[in-house]
């Protein structure tokens, strides 16, 4: 990996990191989705600091250029968010669905109170 | 035993009348409730003109959405037995009596079925390999045989109105309900009635939407068969 890949890597996930912290601190991001941002961010800060671990997974892996390890170190950290994204709107359907019943019913409640 | 008719309605201003001039005519005892899907057209005035109650759905939910909202009606209001019957004048309510004594009967659920008799609308030809289909994929998870499991005419008792109320698919639910049901232990039979094409408007499955239905309600039947017990395999 090259050192101007290393260091641009390195200021984007640190500014990055910050960034994520600093959308937590201002509540414009709820802790429970931030968490999978947070990791992710951490591990791009790890993984720039210290490219040994990619020099190691690329070893381990017989992958032949430790760069190809990043992308599936990107990878795997996307599907896990997309993943958790996925879980997240599953039950935000059915809550919706709940609320949805429920407001039609009380609407007729109250119909028929009036009554 | 308290009985409610549960009419989900989508865009059925134009047949609603006669279903209600029909339900009108039924010498039985029981309540009719629509659930108005968030209709645009006149459906819920329709409603209000005949006297019938509506929920009125504030965010389009879907037929299993729909449903769902009227076991809940039935479960809150203490309704002993609910009955489903689509509000496209498909279901001629002549066979209220018929479905109804089954539950009376003691069984847990009773399916209107145009399969038994093969009398009066039998759809198409595909549609009807479909539902084949369906019936031996259900043989071969359940054990048990159902001749319509797509008929949206259907009784059921408090038992099963409190397990819809508390969970229901969301599309397509009617094969996907007869296995939970099966599964749960509940006892249920087919009698036979004569459905009638659709008045006016279309049917929602038609093209690419029936290859989509056929892979979701296959894998849906299949994890229903697997599922939890009592459980909320199908939320």
């Amino acid at each position: 990996m090259s050192s101007e890949l290393r260091i641009i890597l390195i200021i984007a996930s640190v500014a990055f990191f910050i960034f994520i912290l600093n959308m937590v601190r201002t509540k414009k991001l709820e802790l429970k989705y931030a968490l999978t941002w947070l990791l992710t961010s951490l591990a791009f800060v790890l993984l720039s600091i210290f490219p040994q671990i990619l020099f190691f997974l690329a070893g381990i892996l017989h992958i032949e250029l430790p760069v190809n390890a990043l992308y599936l170190c990107v990878i795997f950290l996307l599907m896990m968010i997309v993943f958790t994204l996925t879980v997240a709107v599953s039950r935000q359907a059915l809550r919706i669905k709940t609320l949805v019943q429920e407001i039609g019913l009380l609407k007729e409640a109250i119909e028929r109170m009036k009554k | 035993m308290k009985t409610l008719v549960i009419i989900p309605a989508y865009q059925e201003a134009r047949n609603l009348p006669r279903l209600f001039e029909e339900l009108g005519e039924v010498p039985l005892d029981f309540d009719v409730v629509v659930i108005n899907d968030c209709s645009t057209d006149d459906t819920e005035e329709v409603c209000h003109r005949y006297g019938i109650p509506v929920v009125s759905l504030p965010v389009n939910l879907g037929i299993g959405g729909a449903v769902q909202t009227g076991y809940k009606y039935a479960l809150r209001n203490g309704y002993d037995i609910a009955v489903q019957m689509d509000g496209d004048g498909q279901h001629d309510p002549k066979f209220l009596k018929l479905v109804l004594s089954r539950i009376h009967q003691g069984y847990d659920m009773c399916i209107g079925s145009r399969f038994i008799e093969n009398k009066g609308f039998q759809s198409s030809l595909t549609r009807r390999a479909g539902i084949k289909y369906f019936s031996w994929l259900i043989k071969l998870l359940t054990g048990q045989y159902i001749s319509d499991p797509t008929s949206g005419f259907r009784a059921c008792n408090r038992e099963l109105i409190r397990l819809f109320a508390n969970s229901y698919p969301k599309d397509y639910p009617e094969p996907e309900t007869i296995v939970t049901a099966i599964r749960n232990n509940y006892r249920i039979t087919e009698v036979p009635v004569i459905m009638r094409p659709r008045q006016y408007g279309e049917s929602s499955i038609t093209g690419n939407m029936a290859a989509y239905y056929m892979v979701k309600v296959t894998l849906a039947v299949i994890m229903a068969a697997f599922a939890k017990k009592n459980g909320d395999g199908a939320r």
